[in-house]
């Protein structure tokens, strides 16, 4: 094992542990957060503002929590869609992710009122993409 | 009931126990997106962007300045010569005629301080660098950025004005004193703020559950929201209180503007936004935080955008004829029918499935156009 390998297994391993237990998920996010759940994870989130508001920039914290064995994407998408209206946002949402599992999206907009379909898109180069999907009615 | 609130409401007003019931064709569902378009006016903008919006000074000189010929190539015209105040600051015609003629109609300006995209197609993400555009254009005022800069320097009441304006004397760089001029010329747009409405009125007694206002707020108005709220669907795109999500959309609306030419609309207007050096992505935002590039760093660019164009406000229409983005629909009862009529093929096959013809009866038409006048000021 290289020096550089041994860091980077140390990192994961650190990350492992920092990783937090389904039944504390969320809790660094405050009140008004919002579940997704499924088999191999559960998801809180938080929109700033709350609610979101129409054709006005927010934001989402959320934190991503590994249910039965599963491990941390190395890649993780949010975007969101109006299915009956075939369309989706105007924006790229931008992510970054200030400790393992935590999460800031950045950029979202709602630009219609209706129903929109938030998707949290869970990537790995092992495993087919997961996908963690919401129905909101907005405005 | 749906309509138990607002029936009641009017009964109590249009005759009290002895007159029939006026049914509202409003329900208590209607009442949350009613509040939605208000309230009005909204609070005062101050573009960070911008390190003069809002001051006095900028606001003056950039007044003067909307209607200085000065600033334009042979001083053949200035910004009021399109943006007339008593057509809403619009022009009356079809398409814009500056120095040459344009294929775009001219926009009003009532309440563009509140706008996140600025054009038809939205090339610019803030209100100084639109401002700029037709001074440098050689189509509309055909000035360049030296051109801008020196008339400046050159005329003692324009570096006065400059001064007051920014604190110091026009400097050597012209790039620099052109966006300034044009950032005076945006602080004094971002004061243009439509007047209240009828329809705001009647928004505000339904917030403070003001009974006594109701009545006042026209039974045809009434049903023509109704319709804008319902079989309409009018509201997802015209919504909030400028009637206008700021966004984008393809309404059928022809996009050829000569033969084997195309207005490619929002797509080429996202190209330009991100190619402009004075996006607020640039050097000249004065925001440091960048905060304010929110819209242009996380706008994407896909096909579906060919062919859109920006949702208008509806507040002020009286004053802005002609309508849509080519300025094709002469007047509003035009417009209702274009959306009566709708011709679907000439929607995107991949864009949005929200349109469909609303084939409106006379009575409907008459009714939503009783809706949009109540969007102007009382007069």
């Amino acid at each position: 094992m290289t020096l550089r390998q041994g860091i980077a297994a140390a990192t994961l391993a650190a990350l492992a542990v920092a990783v937090i237990p389904a039944w504390a998920c969320g809790d660094s996010l405050g009140a008004s957060t919002k579940r997704i759940e499924s088999a191999q994870w559960l998801l809180v989130y938080r929109s700033t503002p709350e609610p979101i508001p129409v054709g006005r920039h927010f934001t989402l914290d959320f934190e991503l929590c590994p249910r039965a064995g599963a491990t941390l994407p190395a890649d993780l998408r949010v975007d969101a869609q109006m299915p009956e209206h075939r369309h989706g946002m105007n924006y790229r949402p931008s992510i970054v992710s200030p400790r393992a599992g935590l999460y800031r999206a950045e950029g979202l907009m709602f630009h219609m009122p209706g129903r929109w379909e938030l998707v949290f898109e869970l990537r790995d180069a092992k495993a087919a993409p997961q996908r963690l999907v919401q129905s909101l009615q907005v405005g | 009931m749906k309509r138990t609130l607002l029936a009641a409401v009017l009964a109590l007003l249009l005759g009290g126990a002895q007159a029939e019931p006026v049914p509202s064709p409003l329900s208590n569902d209607d009442i949350p997106r009613i509040l939605a378009f208000g309230p009005w006016p909204p609070p005062p903008v101050r573009d960070p962007s911008n390190r003069v919006s809002g001051q006095p000074a900028a606001i003056a000189w950039g007044a003067a300045l909307f209607t200085d010929a000065r600033l334009a190539r042979g001083q053949a015209l200035a910004c009021a010569s399109c943006h007339q105040p008593q057509r809403g600051f619009s022009d009356g015609q079809p398409v814009a005629q500056g120095l040459e003629r344009g294929t775009r109609n001219t926009s009003g300006l009532m309440d563009i301080g509140q706008q996140r995209w600025f054009g038809w197609d939205g090339a610019n993400d803030n209100l100084w660098a639109q401002s700029l555009r037709p001074l440098i254009d050689p189509r509309e005022m055909g000035g360049s950025l030296a051109s801008v800069a020196t008339t400046v320097r050159e005329h003692a009441d324009l570096r006065d004005g400059y001064r007051r304006a920014f604190g110091t004397a026009p400097g050597g760089d012209d790039e620099r004193v052109a966006v300034d001029v044009a950032k005076a010329l945006a602080a004094y747009q971002e004061t243009l703020v439509s007047a209240r409405t009828p329809f705001d009125d009647f928004r505000d007694t339904l917030q403070r559950g003001d009974r006594a206002g109701i009545a006042a707020y026209p039974l045809p108005a009434q049903r023509g929201l109704a319709l804008f709220l319902g079989r309409g669907r009018c509201y997802v795109c015209h919504a909030g209180p400028a009637f206008s999500n700021g966004e984008f959309h393809d309404v059928g609306v022809p996009f050829f503007v000569a033969k084997g030419q195309v207005d490619a609309g929002r797509h080429a207007g996202i190209s330009g936004l991100k190619a402009s050096r004075y996006n607020l992505l640039g050097s000249f935002n004065d925001d440091a935080t960048r905060a304010s590039a929110t819209s242009t760093r996380h706008v994407v660019q896909e096909h579906r955008h060919f062919g859109e164009f920006k949702v208008p406000s509806l507040r002020n229409l009286a004053a802005t004829a002609p309508y849509m983005h080519n300025g094709s629909q002469r007047t509003l009862r035009e417009v209702l029918r274009h959306y009566s009529e709708l011709d679907e093929n000439r929607l995107h096959a991949d864009g949005e499935s929200i349109l469909v013809p609303l084939r409106l009866t006379p009575g409907e038409t008459d009714d939503l156009l009783a809706f949009l006048d109540s969007l102007n000021p009382a007069r």
